[in-house]
Formats: structure tokens, sequence, C-alpha cells
């Protein structure tokens, strides 16, 4: 284990919109048409997409690669493409190692046999022996707590259950690489939990992932680098909270058109300290960039935006014109205190650049995530910071005694 | 940028030949590796049809002997026809063989179709599919030759150091039967009509064969051209080292086998290469 490697270099995928013709009839004339002019393979043709532009990126071990986007962006696309259900149209695509790959599993359990003999075909399916699946068999029963069902056929299972089946058998194969398409949704939280932490414990034994999925919060705390997949593209790719912000922005104000440069540069922000932070700590961010001279009537502002990864939304935003700050020219490192009073989760802070304008927020600079965990328990978007006393009320005990 | 760059020259397309060495060191590699799957996908379908038929193996009797039972009738009632062994005997030697040829076809020719969500969903040689399929039909065979056992007991045929060359004719018939179903579940995936056209070919090439009468007797420019079909070499030879303790002829034998091999090399080179295509055109 540990030599595992994943890596797609400049792949393109055609597809076709529509019926293809699957049956003779349609083929004769769909044959002569492509004898009568051949059609070079970097050209669509009228029904055809690019499923695909141009993606690149390399996962070493260790690192686990999230994928992001909205529907329809080519995510799953990328996956079978890496465990060679689809071959690209242009570049490569190289997978070393033995492949996990979590693709809607359950799906491939038969359901007249029985979870047990499930077990054993999903296991050779995935490239296991028969010896080593009985090795494991009790901890993969164990894994996915059906208990007594294990012997009733899969048909009477509950969806739940069948998902649950089939997560456990894929995070009992010893794999040298790990590819994962939204099964952090699989099974009650209780189950997601296990799954979660399974898949986090793999990586940390340094199997390189790739993940898909909507549950932006599990792709910040398990990946350390993400792409921004938007049409076929990648609109991202940098840190976790970086692309999910990009993909929250796009999503709220899609197509925003690029800020022209005006010389303000932001190259990183850190924040220091212990994470997670509880509810209502105080966390230090610093945004480390370059200003341009000032000039006349144009003010370089950095914006400080803080979204919460659960919903998407931006709980917080300020700037430094609203604290009344002139940048120096040349490099400078901009200390941002913030008090976190908010409910547990994850939470990207967001930086944005340019001149002051009314109606824009600025280019996007660099991003990071805060976990919040702990602290005064509440419930609701925003931490009051509620004081407590109780004391019995003069006189009260005595009056109910008339 | 809508178009990719234009094309250079792809390293990673390898003259044809290094390609044909490559191809065939995986295809022979992934069936090594994935040999266990092979076996299991063979097990649970028996075990599915153990499961959901109340007759079970009984089935795989069924055809060939009512199939014998019927030409029988035909055979020694209608028309006397002269076979050199008990027409029965003769009749089930070749209905047998033939009946795991054409269910494998039968069973095969839909095999990748009837499993699309694990062919869209997971990697692994799909080769795998049919050839399961075969191993099956082959366990049928098996059951099904207790009973021409019991015809030759029946008939006073006893055996001859001759049945020792059972394997090699079962391995020619192997590879031939793997090489035509390879070509069919590809087929099918692509258009479906070749389920359609299946049967009207089986039907066809039953009676091309020697299975129930012997095609040898068609002379002309049609007999011929049937010569050429290695089905009847390959059955004839069961029936030549089970009943009549000869050797095969060896001319029409070693042509079947040649066809066979051939055959079997093509098709799974081909259907390796369109292997990555299945999942999207499924």
């Amino acid at each position: 284990m540990g030599d595992g490697l994943i890596r797609l270099e400049g792949v393109w995928k055609k597809f076709r919109r529509g019926e293809r013709h699957d049956s003779l009839r349609d083929l004769i004339p769909a044959l002569g048409r492509s004898l009568l002019r051949r059609q070079p393979e970097g050209d669509l043709g009228r029904q055809e997409f690019w499923a695909l532009q141009d993606v690149s990126f390399v996962v070493e071990p260790g690192e686990a690669l999230g994928i992001i986007g909205p529907n329809g962006a080519g995510k799953s696309t990328v996956l079978k493409i890496l465990i060679r259900l689809l071959r690209p149209t242009h570049g490569r695509a190289l997978l070393r190692g033995r492949v996990g790959s979590l693709i809607e599993i359950g799906g491939s359990l038969h359901p007249d046999l029985t979870g047990r003999e499930n077990i054993f075909l999903q296991g050779s399916i995935m490239g296991m022996r028969r010896a080593e699946i009985a090795r494991r068999f009790d901890a993969i029963v164990e894994f996915s707590g059906l208990g007594d069902f294990i012997d009733t056929p899969v048909k009477r299972f509950s969806s739940g259950m069948h998902a649950r089946l089939g997560f456990s058998v894929a995070a009992h194969l010893e794999t040298d690489v790990l590819i994962i398409d939204e099964v952090l949704a699989v099974g009650d939280a209780a189950f997601q939990r296990k799954a979660f932490d399974r898949m986090k414990e793999m990586v940390s034994r340094g199997v390189p992932a790739v993940i898909v999925s909507h549950q932006l919060e599990r792709i910040a705390s398990l990946c350390n680098s993400a792409i921004l997949l938007v049409q076929g593209r990648v609109a991202c790719e940098g840190a976790p909270a970086e692309c999910i912000g990009a993909y929250a922005r796009q999503q709220s104000a899609p197509a925003a058109a690029e800020e022209p440069t005006d010389g303000l540069r932001l190259d990183a922000i850190a924040i220091a300290g212990p994470q997670p932070v509880p509810s209502g700590g105080r966390i230090e961010a610093v945004v480390s960039g370059e200003a341009p001279p000032a000039r006349q009537g144009l003010r370089h502002i950095v914006g400080v935006r803080v979204r919460s990864l659960q919903t998407g939304d931006v709980v917080f935003a300020t700037g430094t014109l609203s604290h009344r700050l002139e940048l120096p020219a040349g490099p400078f490192d901009l200390a941002v205190e913030l008090q976190m009073n908010v409910p547990p989760g994850i939470y990207a802070v967001e930086t944005t650049s340019g001149p002051w304008r009314r109606d824009r927020d600025g280019r996007s600079g660099p991003a990071t995530l805060v976990h919040v965990d702990g602290g005064q328990g509440f419930s609701g978007p925003v931490q009051l910071n509620c004081a407590m006393r109780v004391a019995p009320r003069d006189g009260a005990g005595e009056k109910s005694r008339v | 940028m809508t178009n990719p760059p234009p094309l250079r020259q792809d390293p990673s397309r390898p003259h044809p030949i290094v390609a044909l060495r490559d191809d065939l060191r995986e295809m022979i590699q992934e069936l090594v590796q994935y040999r266990e799957l092979l076996l299991t996908m063979t097990r649970r379908d028996l075990l599915l049809r153990y499961k959901q038929t109340i007759m079970g193996f009984g089935w795989s009797i069924l055809m060939p002997v009512t199939y014998m039972i019927v030409f029988s009738l035909i055979f020694t009632r209608v028309v006397k026809l002269e076979t050199g062994a008990p027409y029965p005997i003769y009749a089930y030697a070749g209905l047998l063989p033939w009946n795991f040829f054409a269910s494998s076809l039968r069973f095969a020719v839909g095999s990748l179709t009837s499993n699309s969500t694990l062919v869209t969903k997971v990697y692994f040689p799909r080769e795998i599919l049919p050839f399961s399929i075969i191993l099956v039909s082959l366990v049928d065979f098996a059951v099904g030759a207790i009973v021409l056992a019991g015809l030759m007991a029946w008939y006073g045929v006893g055996l001859h150091w001759t049945v020792l060359l059972l394997p090699v004719v079962v391995l020619v018939q192997i590879l031939f039967t793997a090489g035509v179903t390879l070509l069919l579940a590809m087929g099918n995936l692509f258009f479906r009509d070749v389920k359609y056209l299946l049967e009207i070919l089986i039907t066809l090439w039953m009676f091309a064969t020697s299975v129930v009468y012997p095609v040898d007797r068609i002379g002309g420019q049609l007999g011929g051209l049937l010569g050429l079909n290695p089905m009847t070499p390959i059955i004839e030879a069961y029936r030549a080292i089970l009943l009549h303790g000869t050797l095969p002829a060896a001319g029409p034998f070693a042509w079947a086998a040649a066809v066979s091999v051939v055959l079997l090399a093509v098709s799974w080179l081909a259907f390796h290469r369109a292997e990555f295509r299945f999942a999207e055109n499924i």
C-alpha cells in the first residue's frame, strides 16, 4: 500500500445527445453517412457535445481530491474514466494500484441472492479472492450492521440495508486507490458517520482518493484539494475552501464577469491556532498580499466573507473600507479577528479584492476553512451570547400555601 | 476553448504489433486475475437456477430427451435412417453436445445487456459474463451425459479406450463456442436485433449439422458448403469416440480445431478492443 497514484492528463470526452442507433434499421443509413464523410475526432457532430474539456489532475498517496460542481458538470464521467468504464476521446487517464471504486454501490447486488452470497459476488467483482473475502467476512457483516439478515435475499432488504451492505464490502477491500461517488449519503446518520470515518482512515493510511459529493462539508473535511467542474471544464482548482466558495458563488450568481486587475494582489490566508474552534471562540486570520501605490480617487479594498458550507450562504461579510483601513503600498499582512458566533459546522473564510464599487464584490482571492465545534450549545443561525439566571421569586412559596 | 488541441503524434498509440502483444498479454493477465470472478459468476447462475426453478437441473435433460423422442419417432417409424448405431442413442449423442452449444449461445447473447448495472458501474473483464454462461452450460452438459450413459447401458454400447479423447473434443467445442458467444454478446450490445436473428440462426445451424441425421447425405454444392461447418466434425467426433470406438476423422476434426482457435483469437481480441465502448453504448 502507499504506491497508488491517480492521474488525468488533458482529458476530453465527447458524448452524444439523443438516441443512438442500436438496431440494424438505423445502422445502415448511419454507416452510409460515415463512409461518405469521415469526421475528424476533434470535431463535434450535430448531436455531440464535450462532456469534459481538458481536465487534468494528479492525486498522490495520502492525498484526497474532491470534485464538486452542479449536476451534469461531468463529475461522474471523470470517475468513470478513472475506473476504465469509459475511455477519454483525448488525453490519458492513469491509475496505479488496485482500485476500490464506490460508484453507486449496491447497484451491483443481485436481488435473488442472500446477503452472504452477495458479499462473495460483490467482493470478487471488485477483484478480491474468495479466501480474502472469507477472512474479512465477519468484519464486513459487523460493519454493515445487518446481523441476522445476512442470510435473507437482498430483494427483501430496505434501501438503507442495501446500501450499507454495498458500502461495507467496498470498505473492506484492500485498495491502493479509492474512487468514491456520492456514497457519503448512504444509510442513516450513524452509518454515514461510520462510513465517513472509514474513508478518512483509508486516506490517512496513504491511499490516494478521488471523491465526488454534494455534501460540501464532507469534501471540506476529507479532502486536501478540490476541483470545481462546471459544464465539463475545471472552473476552479486549489484548496477545498476556495473551490467550495467558487461553487457557492457560481450557484448564487453564475457567470460573473472577471473584474479587471488593478494591481492589488492577495496571496494567501492563514488561520493561526488550533481547530476546531468552539462556538463563540475567536480566530485570527492573516491575509497576505501586495498593494500598488495609492492613486487619487481609487481605493483598494480587501473584503472578507464567512460562508457556511451547510447552507452555502454568506453569514457575514465586511471589508477594509468599513473598518476605515488604508492598505499600504507594497507587501502587507492584514490581520482579521473574528468571533465565531455561529453554530457548529464548517465555514469558509473567503477574501475578495478590488477597487470599491457599490454593486460588486470584487475579485475572489484565497480562502480557508474554519471548523466550529463545541462551546455553548444552541440552535439557530446566530450565537447571541445568551446568559441565563434563575432565582426563586420572593414569597412565592408562602402564597401558594394559602 | 471549444475544441481540443490538434492531435499530436499520440504516444499512447503504439505500433500495431506492439499493441497486439500488449492486448494479448492484458487479456490473459486479466483472465488470470479475475479467474475467481468467473467461478463466482458461474456459481451465481447455477445457484439462481436452482433457487428459482423446481426442476433445477432437470431442465438441462428435458430438452435433448424430448428432441430425441421426437426425432426417434420420425426417423424410425416414418423414414428409416441408417446411422450405424441405434437411432435414439445416435440422436442423443448429437443432441447433447448440440444443446451445450445452442444454450450457450442463447443465454450468452444477452449476457452483457442483462447485466447492464454491472457493465455500467464496475470494471472487470467483460468476457467473464459470456464465459461463465459457457461454464453453466457445461454443467448442464455433464448432467445430460448421465442420460447418455444410461442409454449406452440400455443398448449395450460398451466404452472404448477412445473415451480418453473426450476432454480434447470438449475443449475444441468450448473454444469454438467461446469464439461465437463473444461475437454474439458484443453484437447484441450494439444491435439488439442480434438476439432475434440468433433464434433463426440456431434452427438453421442445427439442421446444417449432423445432429439428428448425417448431413453428408446431402451431396452437391450445398453438401460441400456444409462440410465447412465446424460443428459437424465436433459432433461426429463425440460419436466416434463414444459409440464406435474409433478416432475422429482427422481432416475434418483438425479443420474444426483450427477454425475454433482462430475464431476465438480474433473475436476475443475484437471484444477486448471494443470493451471500453460497452458502458456508454449499452
